[in-house]
């Protein structure tokens, strides 16, 4: 038996490596001039990172049989606080409903829905009696993972709400969905973006009836498939203008920043001169002229990547995606190890959460994705952020730790 | 547990153990694929597009911001400044350094004496970037300024800003030598070179000001300042190192600041004048006045649109330099150049006499009058020119014709520049046969035009330099050098550039017939029958002739040309005071005066 500590140094020194630069990070952001908050803030993140680690060894020591027991019950109060949020909760800017205050602690129940809806298809998962994949199973994990989404999106923040309906897609996959099914489902989101041309529209409806057949898919699904694409395709527009005038800017501004380069593209355009102003090797701590002189804005939050690629450089950005993939590529490989259903399950879906964040927070600062509020886990500023992904390790740690004799 | 149970499961999990394999290997191909493709993104942009992503961070952050260098000192030859630097203060406010609006109008526009409407309509525009000074007042002076600093709680955000400009001598004296300075045209910026005249700069305009810019001006120096992304500026960039101004070169003139001051005041009572005075010996210009002045320090200070107007608009036209721009009518000081075109060619002696003078002759179908009415009677050519006898010249112009006239005027420098060191400068006009027959036609102008010529009236037009610059060859005995304002450019560093003394052309006259004007002239002051007794200085001989220029305009134009000493000349003076009357009341004993604190000046008198 190993200890109840032994940690796994692919998982944790990783991890706790990316929260050290980020509080290095942060602390360079206090040298902003203009904004004087940024100064004690890196403090309250160290604070925030011991927590973590508190909660990192409490997640060593709960057992495992723990949550799958209560998985169904921590996503019941995750759908609770969910919707709490939405009625008692505090607005942040741009009127989005994310937090609760409690005391001085600002509580953000979205990161832990996120755990909770992967414990859920997790247990649901593994108790499946019957072959998977099979329609029903498919829908309930899709139902599963639609509350919350749905509640997300009408705080609205629609980036940390794609992050549940990553999280169900993943684990269907994982849980042995097909690729071509997969595609399946992901096809409504590409008849989306063709829907604002009639000619794309139905040139990529056609390659669908056309692979549906080839594939020799079951016609009821193939009919279904069909018609939810055509109807996602012409109801698009519709939804189009039911979205909040800052989030058509932000989707217009990301296809191109240079549309509102004093709005929405500000921040995609100082991000990017961050980034690349920083060189090979940066320009030092305190020296990014970007981050010191407010040019880039929210960079302790979701920029915080560029206040890293602009003061350390290439160098620097290189190293984060280096941890990031040993990360992710020890959690692959747990999750495949432990082929127990729910403990295989439940590491994958949490690689899948770590690795869509820092794909989309990264892409965000480069400028290959919109702007979202998604903050890049362990190194940007945040308590329940933080607290949230040591959680998250921990329970890898444990699930490497224990999953011969699960 | 159920045994068939725990086989069923462990099928499944095998299975499911083995799609997952293949499963975990195609994430981490995703994974990694989606990684790389971030990478190379961040190599693009650190690596590839590093410099372009660094400039516009520095644009971002940096603010260039000129420091202007101050314009080299202009003095006179004994070295005393006469145009040096003065700070111009303006009066700004400051949106950032107080939260609200400003609020002390009242107050302010009593401390600094200004309007308060206007105070009102400045701060009351909108305001567009919080950390740019609004001007308020610009101009104001240095006792102003320190009511705003000892009073400055009182009126938080008002600051003054402090810029050069020069400082001219007072009353406007020298205000056409030296010009002023003003921000550059959009008209001249096109036609410099844009390395070293950027939009908004000063540059020098008319005078010395502007001939000798390039090297009064130094060169601006840069200052590099770090300004953050709501525009404050937070001072000096670690970055980039501020480039030092570099102070303009100085310029010694030429001008006896002495000699300049008793010109200027004596010519102020007239509507219009002006003198010139150069040293024989090497084209030195010793003095260079035109009246009526103008106020250059105005003018370089923060001048009103109305004063600009009235300037402008100014009938006795202030702005026109008429010492070199100014073309008159010579008159009567054009006579030694007929006298010795005639004595040249030939065509007379120094002893004709032909026809007395009684007031008036006839010519042709026409009567030409002498200035004197009752006549001069009879005289030889030293006598004509001792007493101006009109009659005369008259018939010695008609003797020698129009062609020799004009080719001796010619020859003497007359209808073309004398290249001064000043930017503007007109030829005058020195009529010819091709002349005349352009204007009206071939032949069809009168012969008796060239009797006109002769006693220096008609088309002739001359300026008071180019008669200084005449004189001044008679003086020295024929050579004819080109006239300088600047002796000397000094350098910040020390070194010293000296213009160099150059010769423009010869009279075209013998040594015998220039020693004979000389006598003559000489001979118009000193002999007790001479016109210009008015210029006679006890113990000094002086050379003169006295001019009375008829013009349409009014009364005739008052000319005195002259040198002293004779035997070792140290100035030629022309001096012309517009609409006077006669010459020898007016421009004679102005240029005695002149002489004397010349003279003075050098230790000669």
């Amino acid at each position: 038996m190993k200890s109840i500590f032994s940690i796994d140094p692919l998982i944790f020194v990783p991890a706790l490596l990316l929260s050290v630069i980020g509080i290095i990070g942060i602390y360079s952001t206090g040298f902003n001039t203009e904004i004087a908050f940024y100064k004690g803030m890196y403090v309250k993140q160290i604070y925030w990172l011991i927590m973590g680690l508190i909660l990192f060894f409490t997640m060593m020591v709960i057992p495992l049989r723990f949550h799958e027991i209560f998985a169904y019950i921590y996503y019941l109060i995750a759908i609770i606080m969910l919707a709490g949020v939405l009625w008692f909760g505090t607005a942040g800017g741009a009127k989005a409903m994310r937090w609760f205050s409690i005391g001085v602690f600002n509580l953000q129940p979205a990161e832990f829905a996120k755990i909770a809806l992967v414990f859920a298809i997790a247990r649901f998962l593994a108790h499946y009696k019957g072959k998977f994949p099979s329609t029903p199973g498919v829908i309930v994990v899709l139902a599963l993972g639609l509350i919350p989404f749905g509640l997300v999106v009408k705080q609205p923040d629609l980036g940390t709400a794609l992050v549940f309906g990553v999280i169900t897609m993943f684990l269907l996959y994982w849980a042995g969905l097909n690729s071509f099914h997969l595609f399946l489902f992901i096809s409504p989101t590409i008849s989306m973006i063709a829907a604002f041309n009639p000619i794309p529209l139905a040139i990529f409806i056609f390659l669908l009836v056309v692979s549906l057949l080839i594939a020799r898919t079951d016609l009821k699904v193939s009919v279904g498939v069909i018609i939810i694409n055509i109807l996602f395709g012409i109801l698009t527009p519709v939804l189009w203008n039911k979205l909040h005038d800052y989030q058509k800017l932000r989707i217009l501004t990301f296809l191109d920043p240079g549309r509102d380069p004093r709005g929405a593209g500000y921040q995609i355009i100082q991000s990017k001169i961050a980034i690349g102003a920083g060189g090979l090797f940066g320009k030092g701590i305190g020296m990014g002229t970007q981050t010191k002189l407010a040019y880039l804005p929210t960079q302790h939050t979701d920029f915080i990547f560029s206040v890293i690629g602009e003061e350390f450089g290439f160098l620097g950005a290189v190293i984060i995606i280096l941890l990031f993939t040993i990360l992710l590529i020890r959690g692959i490989t747990i999750a495949a190890k432990t082929r127990k259903g729910f403990l295989g399950l439940v590491a994958g879906g949490f690689v899948a959460i770590i690795a869509f964040q820092v794909l989309v927070n990264i892409g965000m600062t480069v400028g290959l994705m919109p702007v979202t509020g998604l903050p890049l886990p362990f190194v940007s500023y945040g308590g329940t952020s933080m607290i949230a992904f040591w959680v998250i390790v921990g329970i890898l740690t444990a699930i490497n730790r224990d999953w011969r004799s699960y | 547990m159920v045994p068939h149970r725990i086989e069923f499961r462990y099928r499944i999990m095998a299975k499911r153990s083995k799609i997952s394999d293949i499963r975990a290997k195609h994430t981490i191909i995703a994974l990694l694929i989606l990684f790389l493709i971030l990478t190379g993104r961040l190599f693009s942009l650190q690596v590839v597009s590093h410099s372009y992503y660094r400039q516009i961070s520095e644009n971002n952050s940096i603010r260039m911001v000129p420091i202007a260098a101050p314009r080299g000192f202009i003095k006179d030859r004994n070295g005393k400044p006469l145009v040096t630097n003065r700070a111009l203060y303006t009066i700004s406010y400051l949106p950032y350094m107080s939260d609200a609006k400003f609020r002390h109008i009242d107050y302010l526009a009593d401390l600094i004496g200004v309007d308060r409407q206007l105070l009102e309509e400045k701060l009351n525009a909108p305001i567009r970037n919080r950390y740019e000074p609004i001007k308020l007042v610009r101009g104001v002076d240095f006792g102003v300024i320190c009511k705003i600093e000892e009073n400055s709680e009182k009126i938080p955000g008002i600051i003054y800003q402090t810029e050069i400009t020069r400082q001219y001598p007072a009353d406007g004296y020298g205000s056409h030598l030296f010009g002023y300075v003003g921000e550059i045209s959009d008209a001249e910026l096109r036609k410099r070179d844009p390395n070293i005249y950027k939009s908004g700069c000063i540059i020098g305009i008319g005078g010395l000001e502007e001939e000798y810019d390039k090297v009064l001006r130094g060169r601006d120096g840069v200052e590099y300042l770090e300004v953050a992304a709501s525009g404050k500026i937070l001072g000096r960039s670690p970055y980039r190192e501020s480039v030092p101004p570099q102070v303009g070169s100085e310029l010694i003139l030429n001008i006896d600041w002495k000699t300049q001051c008793v010109a200027e005041s004596l010519l102020s009572g007239y509507i219009g004048g002006a003198a010139v005075a150069i040293d024989p010996s090497n084209g030195e210009v010793i003095a260079f006045v035109s009246k009526p002045n103008f106020d250059n320090n105005a003018f370089a200070g923060v001048i009103s649109e109305e004063l600009w107007a009235s300037v402008a608009n100014d009938t006795t036209h202030p702005l026109l330099n008429r010492a070199c721009v100014g073309t008159y009518p010579p008159g009567s000081i054009f006579k030694p150049i007929t006298a010795a075109a005639a004595l040249e060619s030939d065509s007379v002696s120094i002893n004709d006499k032909f026809q007395p003078c009684y007031g008036s002759m006839r010519f042709g179908n026409r009567i030409f009058k002498c200035w004197k009415p009752s006549g001069h009677g009879r005289l030889d050519m030293l006598g004509a020119i001792i007493q101006s006898c009109d009659i005369y010249f008259y018939q010695v112009g008609k003797i020698i014709g129009l062609d020799v006239w004009a080719k001796y005027s010619k020859g003497c420098g007359f209808g073309e520049r004398t290249d001064l060191d000043y930017p503007s400068e007109s030829s005058g006009l020195s009529p010819s046969r091709e002349y005349l027959d352009r204007k009206y036609g071939a032949g069809d102008w009168s012969r008796l035009l060239i009797l006109n010529l002769a006693i220096g009236q008609g088309e002739l037009l001359v300026t008071p330099l180019q008669m200084a610059v005449f004189y001044s060859a008679l003086a020295n005995g024929g050579t004819v050098y080109k006239p300088r304002l600047v002796n000397k450019i000094i350098s910040p560093d020390g070194e010293i550039f000296k213009t160099k003394t150059e010769v423009l052309r010869s009279l075209p006259f013998s040594a015998s017939t220039i020693s004979f004007l000389v006598k003559a002239l000489t001979a118009v002051v000193e002999d007790p029958a001479g016109t210009g007794a008015a210029a006679r200085i006890p113990s000094i001989t002086v050379a003169g002739k006295t001019g009375t220029a008829q013009n349409p305009h009014g009364l005739e134009h008052s000319w005195f040309c002259c040198f002293a000493p004779v035997e070792d000349p140290k100035i030629a003076v022309a001096i012309i005071a517009e609409n006077a009357g006669h010459g020898s009341a007016h421009a004679a004993p102005i240029a005695r005066e002149i002489v004397k604190a010349y003279l003075s000046s050098i230790g000669v008198l």
